[in-house]
């Protein structure tokens, strides 16, 4: 805000100075100039403290916002807890890198060019080390789903130190719950497909919490990669193939945020699948286990107006979501002609019917 | 000076009605402040006690919930075999209880049989060995058993509850409950507008507090520390609230309450300044009724002090006037009081002192024709008609200088002055001595009138006795001028007869007076004796004529009478006394 003010007061502002300078020659003259030069610093500083008198947040977006607006809303519900209101008392500078998450680098860049007083980087980890790579100044608020010690993001959850905290949703820590899901639903099953996206940052250590969950159940894993749209389809094709008849997809948010595209996939290739988000058996999915990104972005924006409220973010521990929730779609169920265990049904948080 | 004593009085009434008003009303306020603040302390202390015992029923509660919910996995006795409905039930009641995190059921023997998580791989009938377990034993022992709270990677705070069936052959469960949860009861309570309840453990570590960033720091010494002393002061005050310092430093008001059971310890807490609202407002309220008060008193104070001083300001201003001499001045006031009679009685002062001195002025003014003496009575009796005009036997003294005329137009002024001065001055010491009435002194001659206005006993005696004394007094003053080469002579007339007497005049001028034949006969008697020489009408001469040694001069011719009228002398020896220069 201050630099757009400043070109406007910059000219008035050295005029007054020559004319200051002129003043013990013409003393006259230098008088009225010397009013209209404080004239020109009251008129110049006043608005530019004004707009700085509201805060700005820059919102780093993995996504459009079409599919973002059920988080973007829960932030807003977070930040009004605290007092905040977009347009009221805080400013957003939203950033949307609308699916291509190498952009995020660069859109993080921009926010902190643009001195933003907080960089809020919702939706995941690479937003978060996005975020966290541009800057060692600016106050970061993540939301994730991995776990933020282990990607390096904080120093622990108690103590996050430096200019970092957020929340994380422990969906990538139950990944494995889903791969024990699928196999309750599909106990004959010997092989299970798995989908991961070789670009996320939690991909390894994922493949490898499902890997011992495997051997424990005692089934075989056939692992698809899939990192843009395009591959999605194949991934289902390949899991049609036999033997393997359920799809487990790994916590992700370029999947999560592909919901209805994977449920249509899924309805089409008949197969059973479990994802992270509820938005999957919403669109028609079977079943999905993950953090509730409703508590979790509404955390985001509890945060992000605590820490505008003058709150270091050294002194917030890293959240973790209390939600973990189960959906199951018996629709779905029903076209793919599965019969859902009574226990399974009992241990779901919603059943969409 | 009269300032001041004004000032000093004024000074006086005011403090004394001021305190009179406004002593009682402050110690009246600050009895209502003490007792209301003692009561108002009462009712904190009944408030907070309250809100930390609800508080710590809430959170009991809680934990109530999950105990009842476990209860329902250690009703039946284990099988040999799988049990899937215990395992749906277990599967239900992580939906239905959101801070379990996990449950371990274990059979009669102590073998797990079943583990459920909402984040890890369930375990069904692994049958590892747990009957060492503490959670196992405590359960075995006490039914309900809390273990201590720990800390999941070091942040959030776990609970786990172990609990057994009636009958050993049910088994155990143990739930291991994430106590974030906590936050929703505890955030639900409200100590009035800002104040909150906190929860430790044993130790003394947090487990629930409205600002659930505090609880995730984990074990921390330094985060727990200020929660820790207010639970200490809590302790230390015994019976109700404590006062202490929340995390700002700002003072609070605290109680607290124990939670039977995981052993905890329920503190609420309100900002001390919420807290003793009512009582602070209690006592503005009190103070500015007593400045109110006070104030009120003080000009009560002020315009009584004035209508007490301003009659006593008039008074002193008038008898300043009288001083002045300004009689006519009178002071108005209308107290109705005792002030008011002071003032009428000033009036009345006033008014008898302008009729006290009109008559010394008349008095005065009689002095200048009556002797002294006479004067004296005329201001005794304060009544002057004995100046009022009558018949009255009186007896006429003329005396005057003879070869005057000639000697004053030979001479200068002053000297003439000095001689007339001296002559009358001898001659008033006389007449003064006789109580004669000097009725009227012309150049060298004068008249005197003996019997009135004062009656005397023997008029006649008095008068030659008089005329005797003038005649020696002023040839002893005539001894000295012939020395000087001033030749005069004196001669004295003196009649005795009826004559109209009384004063004439008009306005502050006039003069006492008697007219008749007699006053004619004594002028022509002294107009005709010769110098060393006193002559008398026939008249005087019987009244003294034993008495005193008087010589009969034959009939006389007088000017104004047809015949002759017999006339006496008196003999005198004139002194011959040095003069004075």
């Amino acid at each position: 805000m201050g630099d757009q003010a400043m070109p406007v007061g910059a000219p008035m502002a050295s005029a007054g100075c020559k004319a200051a300078r002129r003043a013990p020659m013409f003393d006259r003259i230098g008088r009225r100039d010397v009013l209209a030069l404080l004239g020109a610093a009251a008129a110049w500083t006043y608005p530019a403290r004004a707009q700085r008198s509201i805060p700005v947040l820059g919102y780093l977006c993995p996504e459009s916002p079409v599919p973002f607006a059920s988080r973007l809303k829960a932030f807003h519900d977070g930040l009004r807890e605290t007092g905040y209101i977009e347009g009221k008392n805080v400013a957003i500078e939203y950033r949307w890198a609308e699916g291509q998450y190498k952009r995020l680098p660069d859109l993080a860049a921009s926010l902190v060019a643009r001195d933003v007083d907080i960089i809020v980087a919702p939706g995941g980890a690479p937003v978060a080390l996005a975020a966290k790579a541009s800057t060692t100044s600016k106050t970061i608020v993540f939301e994730m789903g991995g776990d933020p010690v282990q990607l390096g993001v904080v120093d622990s959850l108690s103590r996050p130190g430096g200019n970092i905290t957020g929340v994380s949703s422990l969906s990538v820590e139950v990944s494995r719950k889903r791969l024990e899901f699928m196999h309750e639903l599909l106990p004959a099953a010997t092989a299970l497909a798995v989908v991961a996206n070789p670009t996320s940052p939690t991909a390894k250590s994922q493949l490898e919490s499902l890997h011992s969950a495997a051997g424990v159940l005692g089934v075989d894993l056939q692992i698809l990669n899939a990192s843009i749209e395009q591959e999605f389809e194949p991934a289902f094709s390949a899991a049609a193939q036999k033997p393997p008849t359920g799809l487990v997809f790994t916590s992700d948010p370029y999947f999560a945020f592909r919901s209805g595209q994977l449920a249509a996939l899924a309805q089409q290739y008949r197969l059973p699948a479990i994802t992270q988000s509820r938005d999957f058996p919403i669109a028609g999915g079977l079943m999905s286990y993950g953090g509730d990104f409703v508590q979790s972005h509404r955390r985001t924006g509890v945060y992000a107006g605590r820490i505008l409220h003058g709150e270091k973010p050294s002194n917030l521990p890293v959240q973790l979501v209390t939600r973990v929730e189960f959906f199951v779609n018996l629709k779905a169920a029903k076209i793919l002609g599965i019969e859902l265990s009574p226990s399974l049904i009992s241990s779901a948080d919603e059943v969409i019917e | 000076m009269v300032r001041q004593r004004f000032r000093g009085l004024f000074q006086k009434y005011w403090l004394v009605l001021f305190m009179a008003v406004a002593v009682p009303l402050a110690i009246n306020g600050v009895i209502e402040a003490w007792f209301g603040y003692r009561d108002q302390r009462a009712r904190l202390d009944q408030l907070l006690g309250l809100q930390a015992t609800s508080a710590a029923t809430r959170i009991h509660g809680f934990i109530d919930e999950i105990t009842n919910e476990l209860g329902w996995l250690v009703q039946l006795p284990w099988t040999d075999g799988p049990d899937e409905l215990r395992r749906t039930d277990a599967l239900r009641l992580l939906r239905q209880a959101p801070a379990v995190a996990s449950l371990t059921l274990c059979d009669h023997a102590g073998r797990e049989r079943l583990y459920i998580s909402r984040v890890g791989l369930n375990r069904v009938d692994s049958r590892a060995e747990r009957s060492t377990d503490p959670a196992v034993v405590g359960a075995r022992s006490a039914r309900i058993w809390f273990g201590d709270v720990n800390y999941n990677r070091g942040s959030e705070p776990y609970l786990t509850v172990a609990m057994s069936g009636n009958r050993p052959s049910a088994g155990v469960v143990v739930a291991e409950v994430n106590l974030k949860l906590i936050w929703e009861v505890i955030s639900a309570i409200k100590v009035g507008d800002a104040g909150f309840a906190f929860v430790l453990d044993r130790p003394g570590r947090l487990i629930a507090h409205p600002d659930l960033s505090l609880v995730l720091r984990g074990a921390d010494e330094a985060t727990s520390k200020p929660f820790q002393a207010i639970r200490y002061a809590i302790g230390r005050a015994g019976t109700g609230f404590a006062r202490g310092r929340d995390l700002r430093g700002d003072p609070i008001a605290a109680a607290g309450a124990p939670v039977a059971g995981p052993d905890w310890t329920v503190v609420v807490q309100q900002p001390l300044s919420e807290a003793f609202a009512p009582i602070y407002a209690a006592l503005w309220r009190t103070a500015l009724l007593l400045l109110l008060g006070t104030m009120f008193s003080g000009l009560l104070a002020y315009g009584l002090a004035d209508r007490m001083t301003n009659p006593i300001r008039l008074l002193e201003e008038g008898t300043e006037k009288i001083r002045a001499g300004h009689f006519d001045h009178r002071i108005t006031i209308e107290t109705g009081d005792e002030l008011q009679r002071l003032a009428d009685s000033f009036n009345r002062m006033a008014s008898q002192l302008a009729l006290a001195r009109e008559h010394q002025e008349r008095i005065a003014r009689l002095k200048r024709f009556l002797a002294p003496q006479v004067a004296d009575l005329v201001d005794r009796t304060g009544d002057d008609s004995v100046l009022e005009g009558r018949r009255a036997e009186v007896v006429v003294v003329f005396a005057d200088l003879r070869g005057f005329t000639s000697f004053s137009a030979g001479v200068a002024p002053e000297e003439v002055m000095s001689v007339l001065s001296e002559y009358y001055e001898v001659l008033g010491k006389v007449i003064a001595a006789f109580a004669a009435t000097l009725i009227s002194f012309s150049g060298d001659g004068l008249m005197v009138l003996v019997n009135a206005p004062v009656p005397v006993k023997e008029p006649a005696l008095t008068a030659v006795d008089l005329a005797v004394a003038m005649q020696r007094s002023v040839q002893e003053l005539i001894g000295c001028w012939r020395e000087r080469g001033y030749e005069v002579g004196f001669g004295v007339g003196l009649a005795s007869g009826s004559a109209t007497v009384g004063r004439i005049g008009y306005a502050s001028r006039f003069d006492y007076t008697a007219i008749g034949s007699v006053v004619n006969l004594a002028a022509r008697l002294c107009a005709s004796a010769a110098d060393r020489e006193i002559l008398m009408n026939g008249e005087v001469a019987a009244a003294v004529k034993d008495r005193r040694a008087l010589k009969a001069l034959g009939d006389r011719p007088i000017k104004g009478y047809d015949e002759a009228i017999p006339v006496f002398g008196i003999a005198f020896d004139a002194p011959l006394k040095a003069c004075a220069d």
